[in-house]
């Protein structure tokens, strides 16, 4: 990585020296008020919940987790929720840099105008912005009637009831949950070091890729998987606005756990998407170790 | 660069826009003359202002929904704040154990965790309480700010703290003084996704809030969502005060009034050159 | 059936009775019921609390909604907080079979003449809801569901349920299967029926909401909707004939304190008394089990109603049990048969 980069790492390590003489102890202390109210309130419930997929008539039983396999359409769903979690995070990451680098440049007035924008539609419920997408992008919606009024086309267009639809409603809730974190930390970047590269006559692309794009990486890296794993809870918009074409586990989940009701099944379930969620994050928490060493 | 800058306005632009729409959409409803949801609205009134100031049901999912969102996100930040902050700097042999025990409840299908706190609630006396709900929603917010925190506090230059140090500052005075300044946006960031969380979460609360009404759950039906008008009168009072105390920050911080805000280098001038 | 689940709940409801012990001996104040909320919990609380609280002094506190899981964790947790819960057809027989619920008392609730099909050992039906077909008043108004799912005579978009147990038995009938011998569903045969419209069904719907709002905004031109939704749409046209009635209940969860299980079924007497419904029927286009609840409100006023005579006779019921049995089986073909759209 950049210079930059290897100065922090080495400082960080004598940090990490210096505070080891300090006591490591009172740092790790500090995890423990949350990791205790989350054991107990949190991963025992759980742990007893997600024990139902491994609970049968004779006790231990495999047998759910081996149905869940043999269920090509749960595994399906499964699939289409990881698919379309993955399209909502690259379109979150495509208009999300782009936006907060933008914001990062303007002068502070409109700077804060534009950060008020990307704060208040969280007021308006997902709900009420999920039926505010219809009246928008609907057939008689706003964005047809423009389009026929100005003999742009004759009959209407359908943007929603897809996954086009489903991706639209998803990017707007979360596009915030990037813009924000990314704002943040483009704002700390040192003016200077970018100041630095340019005196020394790097183009201003090359100043942008070769320094300040490796400094927001940890946290495009971070805020993409946030927006990911919130993709994955999504149903009340994906229904809506998919048409119900679009299949999500939350929904599937709610009806073994509410209609059918299959308790074990769906604890099978969960416990497949935990399980491949927290790979993922492993394998992000690893990536950001090794890009710091 | 004058072609890449242009390009760039546009795109911003077009994505503050896209953020705005619904918004554009929800505030003139809330001033209409309608039963459901038409836009545009066929007349003005004030009557879904009327029937949320009037039903004092509404009144007490508002105040319930915005002490509730604001009580765990503050306790989720603190909480999940001293964490990540251990978790970082301290915590060396079950981090990665512990970290994706912070992630859980986000990854976990909400309908799962419902029916767990449900049980534990059950038999903890916590069910339909108000402690209850604050303690689901500050346990629902947690990854949240973990992985908002964490993702700043690794990218902060520990040279700064690490100076405080050597000047003979204690922890507090260290995080005090120098971290949390340096961090202040992205805590605002964080405290604010927690507040949202908290405030548009409906599958958990609907199994353990019991009598207690929230937002959402004014809104929601078995199988049936019913948008009334009366919640964009509610979306369009939240957003008008956002304004005003945005406004409020605004003039204050030009008057120099509230200096200590300035001291986060996100204030700095330095960024006129990208 | 799946009573093994609750053998895993044992110790914890063990834990929870030690904890929570010591029986009220006094009548209870105040007494607790899940319900669906919206305008049916508004009905509820007009119609049936209010001349309940009058008579017994007994205050009752709603809570919504009611979702089974709900129920099932609250009978597992063996901390029984609700004295009353409302469930969908389905769902009672589901919760039956899991063994959630108390037996009613009927006679401590001494109803007034209701619907046979109203009173089950452990439930009354309170509310009668139908699901019908439904079209813009510029389309091509269908007369059965032969026309209905005739997408060559009958061009143009549908909206149906995001819900195979309000659909199929209609495709059934559209593929000429008469009403009354539709159950068993010939399951194979729906599917196959399906999949001759499915291209031209733009949406399949998830929330009450949704039907009479794509009909309005031209989304589509034919839809499956719940009755309630569409009667007053000036707009949009509806026939109950073919349609399917259903009814919600009222049940106890099993394991509530009984001096709150003699008041439930007290508000229950309350329910049955045609009066009340009609203060119901105020609220919500929704018919109350009484069967003179259509000589009460006047025969042209309830003309609109699920249980008007002429309406009732010419629908058909939904069978829970049939449901029961069959739903998991039927929902992964539903998944499958989504999963290919």
């Amino acid at each position: 990585m950049t210079a930059h980069a290897d100065t922090l790492a080495q400082t960080r390590q004598f940090a990490g020296g210096r505070r080891n003489i300090a006591g490591p102890s009172a740092d790790t202390l500090r995890v423990w008020p949350l990791l205790i109210l989350l054991i107990a309130l949190f991963d025992l419930p759980l742990l007893f919940t997600l024990g139902l997929s491994l609970y049968g008539k004779n006790g231990f039983t495999l047998a759910h987790y081996a149905e869940l396999l043999n269920t090509p359409a749960y595994l399906g769903v499964m699939a289409s929720t990881l698919r379309v979690s993955l399209i909502a995070t690259l379109v979150n990451a495509l208009v999300g840099y782009p936006l907060a680098y933008w914001i990062t440049g303007l002068d502070p007035r409109r700077r804060g105008i534009a950060l008020a924008c990307v704060l208040l539609p969280f007021w308006v419920s997902i709900l009420v912005r999920t039926y505010a997408w219809i009246v928008v992008l609907g057939n008689g919606g706003l964005v047809n009637r423009l389009l026929q009024w100005g003999g742009v086309v004759d009959e209407p267009i359908s943007f929603l009831y897809s996954e086009v639809g489903v991706t639209i409603g998803m990017t707007n809730v979360l596009l915030p949950f990037l813009v924000l974190p990314l704002y943040a930390t483009m704002m700390r970047i040192d003016g200077r070091l970018t100041q630095a590269a340019s005196s020394l006559g790097a183009s201003s692309w090359t100043v942008f890729w070769r320094v300040f794009f490796p400094l927001t990486v940890p946290t495009l890296a971070a805020s993409s998987l946030l927006v990911f794993m919130l993709s994955l809870g999504f149903y009340v918009t994906p229904a809506i606005l998919g048409g119900g074409k679009v299949a999500m586990a939350g929904n599937l989940l709610d009806s073994l756990i509410n209609q059918i009701p299959r308790w074990e099944m769906a604890a099978a379930l969960a416990a497949v998407l935990l399980v491949i969620t927290l790979a993922i994050y492993f394998a992000y928490a690893r990536l950001g170790r090794w890009s710091r060493a | 660069m004058r072609e890449q800058r242009l390009v760039l306005a546009v795109i911003g632009v077009t994505a503050l826009a896209f953020l705005m729409m619904p918004i554009v959409i929800v505030v003139p409803m809330s001033f209409s003359s309608a039963q459901a949801l038409t836009f545009p609205p066929p007349g003005l009134s004030w009557r879904w202002y009327d029937s949320l100031f009037g039903d004092p049901d509404w009144m007490e999912a508002v105040w319930t929904s915005l002490g509730i969102a604001a009580i765990s996100a503050s306790s989720a930040l603190v909480l999940g704040g001293l964490a990540a902050y251990g978790l970082d700097r301290g915590l060396q042999r079950w981090r990665s154990l512990a970290e994706a025990n912070f992630m859980a409840p986000l990854i976990v299908p909400g309908v799962i965790t419902a029916v767990a706190l449900y049980f534990v609630f059950a038999w903890t006396g916590l069910l339909g309480t108000y402690l209850g709900l604050v303690i689901a929603h500050t346990i629902l917010a947690v990854p949240l700010i973990i992985i908002m925190i964490g993702a700043s506090l690794r990218s902060l230059d520990v040279r700064i703290e690490q100076v405080a140090w050597s000047l003979g500052a204690s922890w507090s005075q260290a995080i005090g003084r120098v971290v949390l300044p340096t961090l202040a946006p992205s805590i605002v960031a964080a405290w604010i996704f927690a507040f949202v969380t908290s405030f548009d979460e409906i599958i958990v609360t609907s199994f353990v809030a019991g009598a207690q009404t929230t937002v959402p759950k004014k809104m929601y039906e078995d199988l049936i969502l019913e948008i009334t008008p009366t919640i964009t009168a509610v979306a369009t009072l939240l957003i008008g005060t956002t304004v005003v105390a945005l406004g409020l920050v605004h003039l204050l911080l030009k008057r120099g009034q509230l200096p200590s805000v300035q001291t986060g280098p996100a204030a700095g001038s330095t960024h006129s050159t990208q | 059936m799946k009573r093994r689940d609750f053998a895993i709940g044992a110790p914890f409801v063990i834990a929870a009775a030690t904890l929570g012990s010591g029986s009220v001996l006094a009548q209870p104040k105040v007494i607790r019921m899940v319900e669906s909320g919206g305008k049916s919990g508004e009905s509820i609380e007009v119609a049936y609390i209010k001349p309940f609280t009058a008579k017994t002094g007994v205050r009752v506190s709603r809570e919504a909604p009611n979702p089974l899981g709900k129920l099932r964790a609250m009978v597992g947790s063996g901390n029984v907080s609700a004295a009353l819960f409302e469930l969908g057809s389905p769902s009672l027989a589901q919760a039956k079979a899991l063994g959630l619920l108390d037996k009613l008392d009927w006679a401590a609730i001494d109803p007034l003449p209701i619907f046979p099909e109203a009173r089950d050992d452990y439930g009354m039906g309170f509310q009668y809801f139908s699901t019908v077909m439904a079209w813009r008043a510029d389309a091509k108004a269908p007369a059965t569901w032969a026309d209905f799912f005739d997408v060559d005579r009958f061009p143009g978009k549908r909206a149906l349920p995001d819900y195979p147990h309000y659909l199929l038995q209609f495709a059934l009938i559209g593929d000429g299967v008469s009403a009354d011998k539709v159950f068993p569903l010939d399951v194979d045969r729906a599917f196959r029926k399906l999949e001759t419209v499915k291209k031209s069904v733009s949406v399949w719907w998830k929330a009450g909401t949704q039907p009479p709002q794509l009909l309005k905004d031209n989304e589509v031109r034919y839809a499956i909707s719940w009755s309630t939704r569409i009667v007053d749409e000036p707009t949009l046209r509806f026939t109950y004939d073919q349609g399917m009635y259903d009814i919600s209940w009222l049940t106890v969860p099993k394991g509530v304190e009984p001096a709150e299980k003699a008041l439930a079924m007290k508000l229950l007497h309350e329910v049955t008394v045609p009066e009340n419904q009609v203060r119901a029927t105020e609220i919500i286009k929704l018919s109350g089990n009484s069967v003179d609840l259509e000589r009460l409100v006047g025969a042209e006023k309830f003309a609109t109603f699920p249980t008007a005579t002429k309406n009732k006779a010419s629908q058909f019921r939904q069978d829970a049990e049939w449901w029961r049995i069959n739903g998991e089986a039927v929902n992964k073909r539903w998944e499958t048969f989504k999963l290919a759209l």
